[in-house]
Order: structure tokens, then C-alpha cells, then sequence
């Protein structure tokens, strides 16, 4: 590729190649109409799925107990109940409360999150509900719309005392292919925000010419010919929303509105024309809000889209490459969690998603999502190598090891406009590291 | 909660506390009437224990919810009995021969209902009160003249009852000495004659003849003014018993007699003589409550396709009873009975029965067993009740109907009517079950909060703070008519309304303040009086702090200040009969004259003395008080306190009331004035700037008891300290205990006239308190919720943001909106009440026309009487009448019709704006309702008009509206090259819609609880359901739009 011979006294360098399949059919959603259905159906097709799974698994678990709906629970008697988990919470913010409480003199305190020492949880079935009790299942760690198998009795109040409970576990993994002998990288990069009055355009100039191979010496453009696809995690740009108000816009403004995506599909053709690239949508895209988000409007792009290195992709993100299997988001999936339920680190919220076999478990009970009526595409079914999620505060990353041999690379990406910091992924060993870009004004 | 008082049967009128403030009301006098009690029992006992041995199943799963077993020492009566009563009346039987010796013939006997400390039932029968009155005794009347006098008094009672049974109708004449209340009188004590007559009927009758005139030996024809015979037999008991409502009676040991035969399903019943009772005072551990039994239920039907429910077709098919104690805050029982098979519910007892009789038998098993004390629901008393006892009358069920404490009686519906001027005639159905109170919190609410719904749904999210699901009641048939399933759903819907009237007697703690109420007022509840004006509002935006100073209890200190009373009152005549000295006397500011308190102290100066020092006490233990309970007494009671103290103004004003005395009540609101004005004086003399200070106060407007001032500071402080100062100096020039208080500032205050204003509140200087509206369209049931919103926010600008441009520039924005077609629809909803069908309304209603009109589209879904129906107002062709413009939102979602913005605009919102900007802004009407922002106006095509049908659709252009052809899908070639400006617009708005349809779906779904079922909920008293609705439809085509865009 022209981009790549650089240094034409020396040597040519060649990128190197691997084959990109992607799998975003099971997250299209452009075919499925609005024809009034409801949330029901995708809680149902989600609890009918995880349930035959936790079925199976009972025999493993707990071999000689019933296992009951919760209609069939008697009084004292020991049993098995598979079911979704509602979390009754007092914070959670009531769309009611915007039409009918009273105007309060004082601005509501808006909370980060909406976690309370009153929570509780309540496990539902297609035949009923049951109000859950005792230690064994801590309700700070899960959300809405979590399936669960819970040992435990019913009380005289009415309720369930949990004993132990069983998650559906990691997904089976395809097995990862034999290890190749060569370093090929894959670089990922949220938040770009381009157009935002924070970002700096220089920054990601920066990381477009290190990707493309114009910086550095031959040693560094030789790792750098080993990039071989490059994902941008969401947000890429920022669009001035105070100006799409409902109102009809000036031309003016309108052009203004534009204005940062022209700058990005700038950026964006520059990449494409080196290297691969994967393009999702975020929170801030021009995209629909529900998940999943359909891939950006290729006359956005009218630069870039015209290489068939321009992917325009979904969010959530599926793909493989090499025969290694990517699994992403934007982010949305990990921030609802961490307002509706708590854990230590954002990788440990990564981890329990995989562990319920479920995408985005809060959705649509928190997390915007479309009504689907005959599945629920956010069920895992198998798990995947590499699992990210983008626009994050600060880079972490973790191997995870599940009990059957499955190992998955789990990255936070962080915001490059923020940070300055793309992640770089070696296929050959899923290790990964950061790429830092700083730009220093002199004036 | 009955405070036990008044109560008549069987034709008891007032047998829910809920009317009680009726009586005060009421044109019609109330009358005693006797029902005799039927020794030989029904036949009914033996049915039921016959249908008990069948249902034996039945039977032991409803006895584990039997009352506690009595202990050894009640069975051998060898204990006192102490029970809290709950409800007193009097049936008419033989006297028990074991107590009163010497009696015979059938007499009155007190019937007390309560329960004891350890949840006992009690019936209690009192012997020996007798009914009386009095009448003034003629001058020269002799021991003799009494005796003939009775005579032929008894003579003429046997002519007027011919058919009575009793020997003797007057069984005593007796002369004491008393005073009458009226007027100031010199002498203390005149003669009297008190007739005690052998049952409680027969004093209206002998009053009859009194009143008429009778014949008296040596005296001639003479009628007879009687004293205290409109005091019901009941009540009568209570005031010589020192019984109060709710209070706790003690029966010593050995003074009482179990009966041999009980007449009642109560665990103590026995015969005691009024003379044993004690009544204890509502204090210390008296004040406490029992383990009342509180039965909250509620009833489904399945009522034909757009019918509402008639017991005479339509079956009972579900009951929900969930039973609480007094005290507890989780239900003991909750169960369902259920017409068919019903799925399990979890911590709910189902029972399913193949047929409605089973049904409704077991529910008055349920009754028997559980013996609630109060019953309570939500309309209970015109709907449920009587519509379970006319649906086993249908059915012929006639052991159905067994209810009450007593085993012998049965419960009826009676049509009453009643007429008051303050609710005009209305007719009513009602049941009385003998020993079980009923308390019907829709009554309750109705009359205790102004609300702009009364549905169980919106009462229970503005006190609750959550929706209910609300069924339609079109869809309950086919929920039963499906399976085990749907019924099941049916089963949940119908518990949660049995659930939400305990929860909101518990929120809103109606036990404990009506029993206190009762405590007080010994039963009667006395309405409120509505306060003169007295200085004129000098309407106006204020930006500096204004000071209220305020009359603590105004009327009761006046009272009690110029010893206004009945006996203190003297008539012009008598004042110079008596040749009383002035400074012995006040005249009133209305030129009446009272005596002062050295020469004769008022009866009401004394009660009101009492009832604010009580009122004093209890707020001072209710500031020591810890345990919630207590605290919910003492809170209760300092509150029936300070009505009752108000109500004594009432009571001397109201022209039906017991003792109307204009006299007093005119001296007392004339009196209030002077002050008001007086103060206003003092003020605008002393706090001037040749007296001293910075600024020249102003009184800016004076209402009943207050009156605000303006000292012109700029600071809270300053000007609380300035309100104290007044209050205190002009509080020194008052009699005692009449008491100027400075109470808090406004800052700022919007005065718009006469008990129209609003403004931020401070009781200190650091932070206002809340802001304060009054007589501002914030809250009313015919306005749109559009005024509302539009109100309260611009208050808020004004007020607390300080913003009176960006009021004014949301004002313009929310006109343009609505001009736009761009507001939600259901800020735009009208909701009106049905009360009765087209034909029987004289002048045409625009919601009775739409309802007629929906009855033609779809008589399942048409809104029947005693709905309320919602209604927006759309553009109908040119000159239709208003009437004529209604229309079911729900029709114009669905058919995009086009509403009519100007008639928001003029007859909606206007006129509470310019009533807020007029004082504000200069020419606000033409600034706000006709700027440029009214200029643009968008109109939807309907897409059902006629026209439409012909209209060819052609695309036009996203960007431009030109039409396109050819090749073009989704722009015109002149604005292609904008192709991902206008995407992002697009794009963005269908965002916007996504975010509000989950959150709206998702919300629903938390509220029917469940996430696996459909949403069925059809609430249109739910702030989100047209919201909801729309965002389906608009989700829908905002999604075709951009798949424009995917050519």
C-alpha cells in the first residue's frame, strides 16, 4: 500500500493481512418494525432460553431437590425456582415523577447512582412473582432482568429464602485457534469526539498518522505494519445538541450541525485508506438511542464509506479475526450496571455480564432497547476471545478464566479525547497494551 | 369511624363517619326510631351451620383466623371487662329481670360495641337509661298540678299510639331546677318538669303534643317550649355517661351478667346497668388503640359489553379481603375468592368456587370468622356492599345477607336520599351492618381533600406516589372468561385495590384522627367557616419582604375575650329591664350587648378556654412523645382540638346547626374586622420614618386573621425583626387573649387579588421554607394539565429564579408549541365526570356529547355514568358549537385530528396568566398572547377525513418538502449535497422517541408488576397513558421515515 512505503531508500513494508469476518446480523434491527408490541416478549424469550439452560444444569448443582414454578412453592418445602430478577429500588428515577409530583423549590438531587440500603429483590416467572430473602443473594449486585436459579424455601410471609443460587456461567468457547507464530495487532479507540469543545483535533491526528505509519522511525513503522484493524468504539463525534431542539433550523445551524462530521469522515478516510477499521456507534453518534444501535448512515461518511476497508458496524460489535472471536460495546451495557448495582471495578461488571450469559441485562428495564418479539439478541451463546467496552474513564484490562477452559481478554477502552490512549491488542497472545498520545503546545 | 353517636337503626342515616359533617348540615331534624328486638331466632342459625358441615374444608381454613380464645377469668367472669367501643345504638326489648327488679314491659337498651385490649369482641347491653327531656314548668305549678299533668299527658300519648303495647308511655314527671342557656338571665335556677318517657320514639311524639297545646286543669289550652328533645337516645347515654367516641368502658366484676343465650356473635355479651359503667378518660394508657379488626375488600364484576355492573344480571366474580390489626402495618390475612379456578398467588389464599353462590357464601363465612371490626374499601358504601347484597337477593341466596354482629338480623339496602345546601340533593344506597363499621375511603377523601380526581388510581399515586393498574372494565369479562391464568391476573388487579385503601388509612392515619375526633367532639364534627375580607389587596409583584402577622385562633379569643356566649347575650329589652350599668356590659361592634364575664362567665368562653389549653397540652406532649403510635394519637388529637375550637364559631353561625345564634357570630366577625382594621392603623402610625424608622410601613392586604405588611427593608431579617416588634406592640393593645403573631415573611409575593396570591415562604432568614400558592389555578379538575404545568413553572421563574423574562419567554414558548402541534397531547386532556346520560342534561355538555358520540362508535369502550371522561378539543368546521368540538383523545392519536389550539389558548390558558403577569408586566396581554411567537401554526392532516380518501400520496422531499420522483427516494436534487445534516436531524428525533417509548413501556411494566405479561392497563387518570400510547405510534412512523434514508 502506498501509505505504508515510507521509507523508499531502505525497505518496503508490507501491512500485514488477516481475515475479518463480520457477525453483526444477530444485533440488525433495521427489518423490525414498530407494530405496538411490548417489553414482555423479550423478557420472555430471554427467561425461556436462560431457564432450558439452568435446567440442564440443575442435575450438576443440586441433583435430588424439585424444582418448582414459583405458583407450585409450598410453605416449607424445599425447591428449585428459575426465574428474572426484579430489583425494586427506591432511587430509581420515575418517569411519573415528571408529569405529576409538584415542581419542589429545590433542584432534585441527582444522584450518580441509584443504589439504596432498602433494595430488594423479587424473582419472576411466567406464572408469578415472589419477594426474595436471606443473605445468600446480595442485591447491590444485580439488576433487573438477571436469570437465576435459587435454592431456598418459601417463608410464612410469603416470601423466598434463598439458600444458594446458580448463574447460567460463561458461555462454551470456540477453541482458539493454534497459536499463530506471528505479532499482528488490533488497535481499538473510543471517544473521539470529534466537534466537542474539549477534544483536540491534533490528538487523534496523531494516532491517524501512527496507525497509518507516518511517524516514527523504521522500527517503530514496522510495529506499526503490524496493525492490522483498527475498532472505534463509539462517540467519535459530538454534535451540538442544544440545536436540535424540535425547532425548525436555520440553514445555518444546520450546516453547523455537520460541521464535526465532516472533520471526522476526514479523519476516518485517512485510516481507511491504510488499514481495515471498524466504525460503531455510541451514545453521542448520529445513531438511534435504543441498543442495539444500527450501524452510522454511510452518507455520513461520504469519504471513507467509499474504501471497503469502512465498516460501518452495530453496537453491540461482533466479529472475528483470524478465527478469534471480538465481542463490544460502546459502554452503555457496564454504565447502566454501575448506576443500578455495584462492583469494584468496571471489569468485574464485564465479568458478571458474561457469567449471566447476557449481554445487557438491564435492558430494556433501564437500558434502552428495541422490543423484540421473538428473541433476545443479547444472549451470549458463545463466549468470545476478546470482550470490550468502550468510552470508559480509565484503561483496565484482566484475562478471564472460566471453569471450562474458557480464557477471554476483557478491555475497558478509555476516552481518547480525554486520555489520549488507544489500546493495542497482539492476536497472537491477547496481550495488550496502551498507546499513549500527548500533544504539547510550545506557544 | 362512627364515633358511636347518633346512630339510629335500622334506618340509621348517618352510619359512616363519613357523613358525619352532614348532621350539622342536614334540613331534615333526625329522629329516634325504635326497632324491637326479635327474641325468637331465625331459622338462619341452623342453615348456616348446615352449609358449614358441608363446606367443612372451608370451615377449618378460615378458623385459624378466629378472634384468641377467652381466658379462664373472662369465662368465669371473675375479671373486670375493659373494651375500646367502637359503636353505641339501642334496640328495644324486655329489661332484664336480673338488674332492674321492679321493671316491666319493653324499654330501650344501650348496645355497646368495642373490642378489649386482647382483641375480644364485646357486646355490651346497657340497662336502665331511660329517654327524657325537659320543658319549662308554668308558674304555680304544684306537687298535684304534676301529677294531673302527667296524667293527661300519658292519656293523650295513648290516643296518639294507639297500638302500643306499652302500659305506660310516660313513666315519670319530675320538676328540677335548671337554667336555660339562652340569654343572660338574673335569677340562677328555674323550675323545670323532666319527662322521661318509656322508649326513645315516644319523645318526638310527646313533643308533638306539647308543642300543639294541651288542655291543663286550672291552666287551660297551653303549649309547652321543649328543652334538649332533639337529642338522640344514643347520644343522650353518652353525654350523661361521660362516653366519648372511641373512649375505653370498664365493666367491674360481678357487675355484669353473660346472657344465656347470646344474641350476638360476639366472645362477651352480657347485661350490665348504665349506673356500673366507667368511662375512662382518653388518657395515658387509655388513649392507646385496640386490636381493632380492619377488613379491606374489594369486589370485581363481570359486567356485560358496555354496561356498568347491575346486581340483577351481573355475576360477583372475585372478592380480595385483606385483614389487618389495628396497629400492625402487614396484613394478618389476605385472601381471594374467586369465581372459577384461579392460579396460586404467592402469600395469598385462594379459594375457587364452581358457582357464585359458593362464592358469596363464603365470603360471609370469611365475615363471621374473621370478625372485623370496621370494614373499609374503596366506595364500598354505594358500590360493593350493595351490589353483594342485591346480587344474592337476585340469586335468591337468603342466607347470605347475615353480616352484622347480630344473629338474628339481616343487612338491607336502603335507598336514602339527603339533601344538604352545601351538595344539593343526592340519592344514595346504603347498608348498615349492625356492629362493624364502615369506612369508605373514597367518602373520606372526597370530603377531606380537594382533588381534581377522586379515582382510587390518581388518590392513591398523590398519596401514595404510585400508579395502579387500572383495568377496563370491558376486558374483566374476558379475563374471566379465559383460563386459570387471566383470572389470575384478574385475581392480582382486584387485591391490589383491596391493598391500596389500608395503605392509605395508614398513610393517612383516618383512625387515629377520627377517633380523636370523636374523643373531642364527643362525637359531632361541625363544619368550617369561611372568614370576611377585610382590607382590600393592593394586588402588585412585591420585591421586598413582606411581613404576616397573624391572629392565633381569632375567633375563639375573641370569644373568650368578650365573653360571647348564649347566656351571656342581652336582649335590648332586658337590658333595661335589668338596669345593668355599662361598664358591667360590651357592646359589640354589630351592637349587641354581652355581659361581662364578672357578672355572669359564658359557657362557650369556658369550653373554648378548655379546648385551647387541652390543645396546648397535647402539643406539648406530642413534641415529648416518642413511640410513633402515641405520637399519631396526640397529632390527631391537637388537631380535632383546634377544629373544634374553630367549629365553635361555626356552629353559633350555621341557620341548621344545633344553636344558631347570630347575635354571637355576627359580634364575632364584626369584632374581627375592627382588629384588623386596628391593627392596619397602628402599623401605618407607628412604623413611619417621622416615628423613627427607615421606611413607611404599608399594609399591602388583610384577610380573615391576617394582615400583611410591607416595611419596606430589603432583607428577611429585617423585616422579621419588624413583625415581631408589631406583633408584640400591637398585641399589648388587645384584651387577653386575643394575640397578634408574627408568623413569616413572604419575599417574594405576588398579590393578585383577594385570596388569590403566591410567593416564597420564610420562617428564617437563611433559606425560604416552600413556596406558598393560594386561590391559583395550580390545582383544579376542569383545567387542562397544560394551565398547570404552565402555572407552577412560571411561579417558579418568578418567584425563585427571580426570572420574569424567562417566564415570559416560556410562556411564548409553550404558546408557539401548542400553536405548532408540537405539545404532548395529554397536557391538553380535558376530564369531566358523567353523572348522567344525554337526555337528562338541559343544557349540552361537551363531554356528555362525545360520551353519547363514542357510545355510537363503540358501546364496549363508551365511558358510562360515573365515569369520567377525558376529553381534548379539536378544530371542527366553522361555527360548530363547543359542545360539538369534544373528542376522545384516544381517536385523535389514532387518526391524527387536529385540535384546536386557539380554544387552548383563549379559554384555557389566558386568563391564569394574565391574572399572574398583570401585576407584573405592562400590557401582558399583548405581550403574551400576541407576540410574533403566535404567528406560525401548524395543523395535522387527519388522516380519516373524507377528502384524504382522494388524496394521491407522492414523497416529498426530508429537506425541502418539494415532491420528488423519479429515482429519488428521500431528497431532492437541490438539497443532496445536506444529505448528512438533515440524516442527523433525522436520526436524532427518532432517538429522542426511542428513549421515551422504553421509558414509558418500562414504567408500566414496574407498575402492572410483572415483566412477562402484556401491559393491559387502560388508566386514563395516568399522567403517561396517552403519552404511552403515542409514543407507540410515533415510533412507528419515525422509524418508516428513516428507513427512507435506506435506499
Amino acid at each position: 500500500m502506498e501509505a505504508m512505503d515510507v521509507d523508499q531508500e531502505k525497505k518496503i513494508l508490507h501491512r500485514k493481512q488477516s481475515r475479518y469476518i463480520n457477525m453483526d446480523e444477530i444485533f440488525f434491527a433495521e427489518k423490525e418494525p414498530y407494530r405496538g408490541q411490548q417489553y414482555s416478549q423479550i423478557y420472555f424469550a430471554r427467561l425461556h432460553f436462560l431457564r432450558t439452560l439452568l435446567y440442564s444444569l440443575v442435575p450438576n448443582w443440586k441433583p435430588h431437590l424439585p424444582v418448582c414454578t414459583i405458583l407450585g412453592l409450598e410453605e416449607g418445602k424445599e425447591c428449585i425456582i428459575v426465574g428474572t430478577l426484579y430489583k425494586h429500588m427506591k432511587l430509581k428515577p420515575v418517569i411519573l415523577d415528571e408529569y405529576s409530583k409538584e415542581r419542589s423549590a429545590t433542584p432534585l438531587f441527582k444522584p450518580h447512582n441509584f443504589r439504596h440500603p432498602d433494595d430488594y429483590l423479587v424473582l419472576e416467572d411466567d406464572s408469578g412473582r415472589v419477594k426474595l430473602d436471606g443473605g445468600a443473594l446480595l442485591p447491590p449486585v444485580y439488576v433487573t432482568g438477571v436469570v437465576v436459579a435459587l435454592l431456598g424455601k418459601e417463608t410464612g410471609a410469603g416470601s423466598f429464602l434463598v439458600q444458594d443460587f446458580l448463574e447460567a456461567g460463561l458461555p462454551p468457547q470456540i477453541e482458539k485457534p493454534l497459536k499463530p507464530s506471528e505479532d499482528k495487532y488490533v488497535v481499538f479507540i473510543s471517544h473521539i469526539s470529534a466537534g466537542s469543545s474539549a477534544s483536540n483535533p491534533l490528538l487523534f491526528q496523531l494516532f491517524v498518522d501512527h496507525i497509518t505509519g507516518h511517524l516514527g522511525d523504521e522500527k517503530e513503522q514496522r510495529l506499526e505494519a503490524e496493525i492490522v484493524h483498527v475498532v472505534i468504539a463509539g462517540n467519535s463525534v459530538e454534535i451540538p445538541r442544544g440545536l436540535l431542539n424540535g425547532q425548525n433550523l436555520a440553514s445555518k445551524d444546520l450546516s453547523r450541525l455537520s460541521e464535526p462530521i465532516k472533520e471526522l469522515d476526514i479523519m476516518l478516510t485517512q485510516i481507511a485508506a491504510g488499514v481495515s477499521m471498524d466504525i460503531m456507534p455510541g451514545p453521542n453518534d448520529p445513531a438511534n438511542f435504543s441498543l442495539p444501535q444500527q450501524p452510522l448512515h454511510r452518507c455520513l461518511f461520504p469519504g471513507s464509506a467509499a474504501y471497503n476497508t469502512f465498516n460501518s458496524c452495530t453496537n453491540p460489535h461482533f466479529f472475528e479475526l483470524d478465527n478469534i472471536r471480538f465481542l463490544g460495546t460502546a459502554g452503555q451495557n457496564i454504565e447502566d450496571l454501575e448506576k443500578y448495582s455495584e462492583a469494584k471495578d468496571k471489569l468485574e461488571f464485564m465479568e458478571r455480564t458474561l457469567r449471566w450469559r447476557h449481554l445487557a441485562p438491564s435492558a430494556p428495564n433501564t437500558l434502552g432497547c428495541y422490543p423484540y418479539t421473538d428473541r433476545d439478541p443479547f444472549l451470549l451463546e458463545s463466549c468470545p476471545h476478546v470482550y470490550f467496552v468502550g468510552n470508559q474513564d480509565k484503561y483496565e484490562t484482566r484475562l478471564l478464566n472460566g471453569s471450562e477452559g474458557q480464557v477471554v481478554r476483557l478491555i475497558c477502552i478509555p476516552k481518547f479525547s480525554e486520555t489520549g490512549i488507544a489500546i493495542a491488542l497482539n492476536l497472537r497472545n491477547l496481550e495488550c497494551h496502551a498507546l499513549s498520545f500527548e500533544v504539547q503546545f510550545s506557544s | 369511624m362512627n364515633n358511636g353517636v347518633g346512630k339510629k337503626r335500622p334506618a340509621a342515616q348517618q352510619p359512616s363517619p363519613v357523613q358525619e359533617k352532614h348532621h350539622a348540615t342536614m334540613e331534615e331534624e333526625e329522629l329516634d326510631e325504635d326497632v324491637f328486638l326479635d327474641e325468637t331466632l331465625i331459622d338462619e342459625e341452623s342453615s348456616i351451620l348446615h352449609d358449614i358441615e358441608e363446606r367443612r374444608a372451608l370451615a377449618r381454613r378460615l378458623a385459624k383466623w378466629a378472634r384468641p380464645p377467652l381466658s379462664q377469668s373472662y369465662s368465669s367472669q371473675s375479671q373486670s371487662i375493659v373494651f375500646q367501643q367502637l359503636e353505641i345504638d339501642y334496640i328495644v326489648g324486655e329489661s332484664s329481670k336480673d338488674l332492674l327488679l321492679n321493671r316491666t314491659g319493653p324499654a330501650a337498651i344501650i348496645r355497646i360495641f368495642g373490642v378489649t385490649r386482647e382483641g375480644h369482641s364485646v357486646c355490651c347491653h346497657v340497662h336502665g337509661f331511660e329517654p327524657y327531656f325537659y320543658i319549662g314548668c308554668p308558674s304555680g305549678m304544684g306537687p298535684d298540678d304534676i301529677s294531673h299533668f302527667h296524667q293527661s299527658l300519658e292519656r293523650k300519648m295513648k290516643e296518639t299510639n294507639r297500638n302500643n303495647k306499652v302500659a305506660q308511655c310516660i313513666r315519670r314527671v319530675e320538676l328540677v331546677q335548671k337554667r336555660s342557656i339562652m340569654y343572660y338571665q338574673q335569677q340562677d335556677y328555674r323550675p323545670f318538669l323532666k319527662i322521661v318517657v318509656a322508649l326513645p320514639t315516644m319523645v318526638a311524639t310527646c313533643r308533638g303534643i306539647l308543642d300543639r297545646g294541651m288542655q291543663i286543669d286550672g291552666l287551660g289550652m297551653q303549649s309547652f317550649l321543649t328543652y334538649e328533645s332533639n337529642v338522640l337516645f344514643a347520644l343522650r347515654f353518652m353525654i350523661d355517661c361521660n362516653v366519648v367516641g372511641g373512649n375505653w368502658i370498664e365493666v367491674p366484676a360481678g357487675k355484669y351478667r353473660s346472657k344465656v343465650k347470646n344474641l350476638s356473635y360476639c366472645q362477651l355479651e352480657f347485661d350490665c346497668l348504665y349506673t356500673d359503667l366507667i368511662s375512662h378518660i382518653p388518657e395515658g394508657e387509655f388513649s392507646k388503640m385496640a386490636p381493632f379488626r380492619i377488613l379491606s375488600f374489594d369486589i370485581e364484576c363481570a359486567g356485560r359489553k358496555g354496561l356498568f355492573p347491575e346486581p340483577t344480571h351481573d355475576p360477583v366474580i372475585q372478592v380480595a379481603n385483606l385483614v389487618t390489626l389495628q396497629g400492625e402495618n402487614q396484613p394478618f390475612v389476605r385472601n381471594i375468592m374467586t369465581l372459577k379456578s384461579c392460579s396460586p398467588i404467592v402469600g395469598v389464599d385462594v379459594m375457587s368456587f364452581d358457582s357464585e353462590r359458593e362464592v358469596l357464601l363464603a365470603w360471609r363465612d370469611f365475615i363471621r370468622e374473621v370478625d372485623p371490626d370496621i370494614i373499609i374499601g374503596y366506595n364500598i358504601c354505594k358500590f360493593d356492599l350493595p351490589y353483594l347484597i342485591q346480587r344474592a337477593e337476585a340469586l335468591g341466596i337468603t342466607e347470605f345477607p347475615i353480616l352484622g354482629r347480630i344473629r338474628s338480623s339481616r343487612v338491607r339496602v336502603k335507598d336514602t336520599t339527603f339533601s344538604s345546601r352545601q351538595y344539593g340533593t343526592r340519592e344514595s344506597k346504603e347498608v348498615t351492618i349492625e356492629g362493624r363499621l364502615q369506612f369508605d375511603l373514597l367518602q373520606a377523601m372526597q370530603r377531606e381533600y380537594k382533588l381534581s380526581s377522586y379515582s382510587l388510581n390518581s388518590v392513591s399515586a398523590h398519596f401514595l406516589g404510585e400508579q395502579k393498574e387500572d383495568v377496563h372494565h370491558s376486558i374483566i369479562s374476558d379475563l374471566q372468561n379465559g383460563n386459570a391464568e387471566t383470572r389470575r391476573r384478574l385475581a392480582v388487579y382486584c387485591l391490589k385495590d383491596a391493598y391500596l385503601p389500608q395503605r392509605l388509612l395508614d398513610k393517612l392515619m383516618f383512625i387515629y384522627n377520627y377517633v380523636e375526633m370523636g374523643r373531642v367532639t364527643g362525637g359531632s364534627e361541625q363544619g368550617t367557616f369561611e372568614g370576611a375580607t377585610v382590607l382590600e389587596a393592593r394586588a402588585g409583584f412585591y420585591e421586598k419582604p413582606i411581613a404576616t402577622l397573624d391572629f392565633a385562633s381569632l375567633y375563639p379569643s375573641i370569644m373568650m375575650a368578650y365573653n360571647l356566649c348564649y347566656c351571656t347575650l342581652v336582649t335590648p329589652e332586658d337590658f333595661h329591664k335589668y338596669n345593668l350599668p355599662p361598664e358591667c356590659v360590651n357592646k359589640t361592634p354589630s351592637g349587641e350587648i354581652f355581659v361581662k364575664p364578672e357578672l355572669q362567665k359564658g359557657i362557650l368562653p369556658e369550653i373554648l378556654e378548655e379546648l385551647l389549653a387541652a390543645r396546648k397540652r397535647a402539643k406539648a406532649d406530642l413534641k415529648e412523645a416518642k413511640d410513633p403510635f402515641e405520637k399519631a394519637v396526640l397529632d390527631g388529637r391537637q388537631l380535632a382540638l383546634k377544629i373544634s375550637a374553630n367549629s365553635v364559631y361555626g356552629f353559633t353561625g350555621a341557620t341548621v346547626g344545633q344553636l344558631p345564634c347570630i347575635e354571637i357570630s355576627s359580634s364575632v366577625t364584626s369584632y374581627g374586622r375592627q382588629m384588623i382594621e386596628h391593627t392596619k392603623k397602628l402599623v401605618e402610625e407607628k412604623f413611619t420614618v417621622p416615628g423613627g424608622y427607615q421606611h413607611n410601613a404599608e399594609v399591602i392586604y388583610g384577610d380573615t386573621d391576617s394582615v400583611m405588611v410591607q416595611f419596606g427593608v430589603s432583607t428577611v431579617e429585617e423585616a422579621m425583626n419588624l413583625g415581631r416588634e408589631a406583633a408584640q406592640y400591637i398585641s399589648s393593645t388587645f384584651i387577653q387573649p386575643i394575640k397578634l403573631e408574627f408568623e413569616k415573611i413572604y419575599y417574594p409575593y405576588l398579590l393578585i387579588s383577594k385570596k388569590r396570591y403566591a410567593g416564597l415562604f420564610w420562617t428564617n432568614a437563611a433559606k425560604f421554607d416552600k413556596m406558598d400558592t393560594k386561590g391559583i389555578e395550580t390545582v383544579r379538575r376542569d383545567n387542562c394539565l397544560l394551565v398547570k404545568n404552565l402555572v407552577t413553572e412560571c411561579l417558579h421563574k418568578i418567584l425563585i429564579d427571580r426570572d420574569i423574562p424567562g417566564a415570559v419567554q416560556y410562556v411564548k414558548n409553550t404558546i408557539s408549541d401548542l400553536l405548532m402541534n408540537r405539545l404532548d397531547l395529554s397536557l391538553l386532556v380535558i376530564t369531566k365526570g358523567l353523572t348522567k346520560t344525554g337526555d337528562s342534561y338541559d343544557v349540552k355538555a361537551a363531554h356528555v356529547e362525545l360520551a353519547e358520540r363514542m357510545r355510537k362508535r363503540d358501546a364496549a369502550t363508551a365511558p358510562n355514568v360515573g365515569d369520567r371522561v377525558p376529553y381534548v378539543i379539536i378544530k371542527a368546521a366553522k361555527g360548530s358549537k363547543a359542545y360539538e368540538k369534544s373528542e376522545d383523545p384516544i381517536y385523535v392519536l389514532e387518526n391524527n385530528i387536529p385540535i384546536d389550539p386557539q380554544y387552548y389558548l383563549e379559554n384555557q390558558i389566558s386568563k391564569p396568566l394574565l391574572r399572574i403577569f398583570e401585576p407584573i408586566l405592562k400590557n401582558a396581554s399583548k405581550e403574551l398572547l400576541q407576540g410574533s411567537h403566535t404567528r406560525s401554526i401548524s395543523i395535522s392532516t387527519p388522516s380519516n377525513s373524507g377528502i384524504m380518501k382522494f388524496a394521491k400520496k407522492q414523497l416529498t422531499c426530508i429537506g425541502c418538502k418539494a415532491l420528488i420522483s423519479g429515482n429519488d427516494r428521500t431528497l431532492c436534487s437541490h438539497c443532496k449535497g445536506r444529505e448528512a445534516e438533515l440524516y442527523c436531524k433525522a436520526v436524532d428525533n427518532l432517538s429522542e422517541l426511542e428513549t421515551l417509548f422504553g421509558r414509558l413501556w418500562t414504567q408500566c411494566q414496574e407498575c402492572q408488576g410483572s415483566l412477562h405479561q402484556d401491559v393491559l392497563c387502560t388508566s386514563r387518570d395516568c399522567p403517561i397513558f396517552y403519552r404511552r400510547k403515542k409514543a407507540q405510534k410515533d415510533m412507528a412512523e419515525a422509524k418508516l421515515q428513516l428507513e427512507r434514508w435506506n435506499y
